[in-house]
């Protein structure tokens, strides 16, 4: 009788052992529970890599604000908002993993006294953490292969990117908040774009605040870039009252090389603000400087 | 003092042009057509953005503390200036696609309210509890305020209301900045007014036995206040303490005869947020601080010492 309860419990205990793994996150090696039936995502930039992999989250925040992640969240339970989980929701969903990051890291701790918790914040190398991100999703819902083609595919695209703007000249990124701008540079949470496809800076050293430096237009017209990145903060959350082309036609930008030459690209703000380091998300901003560079 | 400001005001203004991210020097206005087209662009629009906004706020502050008949108010804490945002905000959320006239009569109009409301209140206040008045200003402001960012956060625009409620000068422009003339005309008219807000600021009774037109004329001063709060709160942005310190300062120093003061008000608050905004592109140069920002610094220490200082003009 005892033995075979023993051997009972062993039974039940196989299937806890044998269903973790240690993945890669913000906060290090974590072992996350493998195949989590229920999970709950207060990530944007996760919701979008693991959409690309086909995994359906049970609990989402209840905005997702991107066009190309609402069919994601269509039938998704409401948990809060990206920065204020609803903890009481998160509690009667009972999930079996939480997935955070980002502008939900903070709340991580709190999160984490309900079920498993990943931090999945991606700060700092945009790209290899948001690479790192994704092969971790493929190992915890068993999706490694589909992870694999995902990232061979992102870092075919880049290399093509670098090769195509490789010589040309300098660029600077700037993101207009209606009618004011801020400068982000390699350091900033843009930066990626700097890094990734080795593109110089037209302005060297500007540092690294998450909300970029206040800037005239003096600025970009004494910065003269090759190549200007815009991101209208207002169209990422979904109003355009003053679009940033409105807000950047004038005539000090017009003396710039980028206005000149028609290379001033417009990226879609709300991938690259609000998901920045999701697989999809980076793949659309890469196919927008292609599409942008085209144009010359 | 007036000969001293203006020389000032001159001498700033002039500081104001030379500063910036492109380097222009005197030699240069006379040959390069760059630089004098630079000027007319960029440096010209801001220097007379600054001054008149800093003149016009300090103007409608000397005014609303008559009115209330109080040293501690001004519109941008007392829910003008809240109001003026609101109107915007609710703009923005329920005509995107609004024109700036739109925009700019929306403000002035929730200014209004948002004015008159604090006007409503203050005459219920005991007279003898000066700082009850100042107290209940920045409350009732702040209840605005709260408003303002309460729907911004429903409708995540905190980032972009941050717009408005903290006021700065980089996005001015040639063609971007042409409504603060209008400012600058009623913060003139008023001037015209000065008497009657002298008057108004003895008290209702007073006033008419005197034989003013009381109603009138605190209606006038209310519009006047909340256009010039609502215009500069859609072009550049909220500034505050300007309309709260330069008063102050001025009326310490030369006294409550408002047609006397009132240029001098004008004149020390175009210098102050010149002086601030300068100092705003100096500091960190090539990129801005706020002219809110630097101005809170210098008017928290303006404020200090004259609530230390001895008194000069008994008044």
């Amino acid at each position: 009788m005892l033995r075979a309860i023993g051997f009972l419990m062993f039974l039940l205990s196989v299937p806890a052992n044998a269903e973790t793994v240690a993945v890669e996150t913000f906060a290090g090696r974590i072992v996350a529970p493998v195949l989590p039936d229920r999970i709950a995502v207060f990530d944007l930039a996760a919701l979008d890599s693991l959409t690309a992999l086909g995994v359906q989250p049970f609990g989402l925040i209840s905005r997702v604000y991107l066009p190309y992640l609402e069919d994601a969240a269509v039938g998704t339970v409401p948990v809060g908002s990206l920065f204020e989980p609803d903890f009481e929701a998160v509690f009667a969903m009972s999930p079996d993993l939480i997935i955070a990051g980002g502008r939900s890291s903070e709340q991580v701790p709190e999160l984490a006294r309900i079920a498993p918790t990943l931090d999945m914040t991606i700060w700092g190398n945009t790209v290899e953490e948001g690479l790192a991100r994704l092969a971790a999703y493929g190992q915890i819902f068993d999706k490694q292969a589909e992870a694999e083609s995902l990232i061979t595919d992102f870092n075919n695209k880049l290399s093509k990117v670098r090769a195509a703007v490789s010589g040309s000249g300098r660029a600077l990124i700037v993101m207009t908040n209606g009618p004011k701008i801020s400068a982000y540079g390699a350091g900033g949470r843009f930066g990626w774009l700097h890094d990734a496809l080795e593109l110089p800076e037209a302005v060297e050293s500007v540092e690294k605040a998450t909300h970029g430096e206040a800037i005239s237009f003096e600025f970009i017209r004494e910065a003269n870039p090759d190549i200007l990145f815009v991101i209208d903060r207002i169209a990422a959350i979904g109003q355009d009252s003053e679009s940033a082309s409105a807000t950047l036609d004038n005539v000090l930008v017009h003396e710039t090389t980028a206005w000149k030459t028609g290379q001033v690209i417009h990226l879609s703000a709300g991938p690259i603000y609000l998901a920045g380091g999701g697989i999809q998300s980076m793949t659309l901003t890469l196919d927008e400087i292609l599409a942008g560079l085209k144009d010359r | 003092m007036a000969i001293a400001l203006g020389l000032t005001l001159i001498v700033l203004s002039l500081a104001s042009l030379f500063v910036g991210v492109i380097d222009i020097s005197w030699a240069a206005l006379g040959s390069d057509p760059e630089a004098l087209q630079l000027m007319a662009i960029s440096r010209a629009p801001r220097t007379i953005a600054v001054v008149i906004s800093g003149g016009a706020l300090a103007v409608s502050g000397a005014i609303m503390q008559m009115l209330v008949r109080n040293r501690f108010v001004e519109p941008m804490t007392a829910g003008t200036g809240q109001g003026a945002a609101l109107g915007i905000l609710l703009v923005t959320l329920y005509v995107p696609a609004a024109s700036i006239l739109v925009k700019m009569v929306m403000a002035s109009f929730t200014a209004l309210v948002g004015g008159a409301g604090f006007l409503a209140i203050v005459h219920r206040l005991p007279p003898t509890q000066p700082l009850l008045v100042a107290l209940v200003g920045l409350i009732y402001g702040g209840i605005i305020g709260a408003c303002v960012t309460f729907v911004a956060y429903q409708a995540d625009l905190l980032q972009y209301v941050e717009i408005w409620m903290n006021g700065e000068f980089s996005g001015v422009l040639q063609g971007r900045y042409e409504l603060l003339w209008l400012v600058a005309l009623v913060a003139g008219l008023c001037y015209l007014a000065a008497d009657q807000f002298a008057i108004v600021g003895m008290g209702r009774s007073a006033s008419i036995n005197l034989g003013l037109n009381y109603t009138q004329t605190m209606i006038l001063g209310l519009l006047a206040i909340s256009v010039v709060t609502a215009l500069t709160v859609v072009t550049v942005g909220m500034i505050p303490f300007v309309g709260l310190v330069v008063p102050n300062i001025v009326s310490r120093l030369a006294g409550d005869n408002l047609r006397h003061s009132l240029p001098l008000t004008a004149m020390s608050g175009a210098v102050l947020v010149l002086a601030s905004d300068i100092l705003g592109r100096i500091v960190r140069y090539p990129y801005e601080i706020p002219v809110g920002t630097v101005f809170g610094v210098i008017g928290a220490v303006l404020f200090l010492w004259l609530l230390y200082a001895p008194k000069r003009h008994a008044s």
